[in-house]
């Protein structure tokens, strides 16, 4: 079993060991205002909280519709062929709502892996991470990004310029090159820096439940 | 000019009490993300998130307690959330390697005490290791971590006493260091 008794020269020694562990360098004050600054401009422009919010709710009211509409439908069979016309041309309209909701969600969720991605990405810069497993998951990211910009997400410009941002950076990722990987990533990262990529993307993904946010994502 | 009213300029709109706000507290609070992160980035970007909710949320602050207890409630949230998610990415990482990676990682040379104070502070679990670095190499009270952590003080006492007793055994080599 543990020993727990206290020992006051360890804890004393432990105290002066311990100030080397994760010994912090000088606060870079003026970046980090600059970044905060960014982001909270970029925060009042990209506001997708309410919008999920809504659009969830909306989500929850139609699948209610469809239910209440199925059922009454069964229940009034015999009287139905005359509705049956407009049922037709309703359902197809929720059905496009849903797949739009369900589409949101999706998009958050490829935004929160993204931002995981490039956050571990910006911490390895010095560290082991392998270039070639790198690129690989750029290239995933990638793929998904391309289709995004494809799709009706794109139509709010906001969220296309942030992709397209990220399409840049992914792009440089997936082409690291593993003789001069040190140089291209100290590059990548001044540009997202410069950029102000990982600001925009955390502002884009909206707070809430881990579940609801990174689901499958992580 | 003092907190209060400082604050209550920040609330009203004014972008150099922000600044001021931020010149006063932004050291302890990078200092913190970076002796919990260990990095440099991710101590930045820390610090960048701390301060952006702490604005938004300044209107939900009632003074109850010090500015700082509550700042320091949003840096080690903010921390300790951000390292499960990069710890989780690199875990996935991790699984992807190959056995043969994971076979030369392991074979070191006999660490030093530097090293191994390191790995041991590592190894200890998350509650355990925030409470040790928090009381023992900043200097934070028992009362302020409860705040900071959300938990009982005496919960605070206890983890440290753990954490001090796992670094004891994972130390015992070095005992003539401290005995001496």
């Amino acid at each position: 079993m543990m020993d727990q008794h206290e020992d006051p020269k360890f804890e004393q020694w432990l105290k002066g060991a311990a100030k080397s562990y994760h010994s912090p360098l000088p606060t870079p004050r003026e970046e980090i205002w600059k970044r905060i600054e960014g982001a909270r401009r970029n925060k009042r422009v990209i506001e997708l909280r309410p919008w999920l919010r809504w659009a969830v709710a909306a989500a929850a009211v139609l699948v209610l519709g469809i239910g209440i509409g199925r059922w009454s439908a069964n229940l009034a069979s015999s009287r139905a062929t005359a509705s049956t016309a407009a049922a037709g041309r309703r359902i197809p309209n929720e059905i496009d709502s849903l797949a739009s909701v369900a589409y949101q969600i999706a998009a958050t969720q490829y935004l929160s892996r993204t931002e995981a991605f490039l956050t571990s990405f910006r911490a390895d810069a010095n560290r082991s991470a392998s270039t070639a497993r790198l690129a690989r998951q750029a290239r995933d990211l990638l793929t998904t990004t391309q289709l995004m910009l494809d799709s009706p997400a794109a139509d709010n410009p906001r969220l296309r310029s942030l992709l397209e941002d990220l399409e840049l950076v992914l792009m440089q990722i997936s082409q690291l090159n593993p003789v001069q990987d040190g140089h291209d990533r100290d590059l990548i990262n001044q540009g997202m820096n410069q950029s102000n990529v990982l600001p925009k993307l955390r502002s884009a993904i909206p707070a809430g439940p881990v579940p609801v946010r990174t689901e499958g994502a992580l | 000019m003092d907190e209060s009213t400082l604050i209550a300029r920040v609330r009203a709109g004014d972008s150099a009490a922000e600044r001021a706000l931020y010149d006063a507290h932004v050291d302890r609070v990078y200092r913190l993300a970076f002796r919990l992160a260990g990095d440099d980035a991710l101590a930045q970007d820390f610090t960048q998130e701390t301060f952006i909710r702490a604005f938004d949320r300044l209107g939900s602050f009632r003074g109850d307690a010090a500015f700082s207890t509550w700042l320091h409630t949003i840096t080690t949230t903010v921390v300790l959330n951000g390292l499960r998610k990069v710890k989780r990415f690199r875990q996935r990482e991790a699984d992807i390697d190959d056995a043969h990676d994971i076979g030369v990682a392991q074979r070191h040379a006999e660490p030093d005490l530097k090293v191994r104070l390191k790995q041991a502070i590592d190894a200890l679990p998350e509650g355990y290791r925030t409470v040790f670095l928090l009381h023992d190499v900043e200097g934070y009270t028992h009362e302020e971590i409860g705040a900071a952590l959300g938990v009982e003080t005496g919960t605070s006492k206890a983890q440290l006493s753990r954490a001090r007793a796992k670094l004891r055994v994972a130390l015992s080599d070095f005992a003539g260091e401290w005995i001496a």
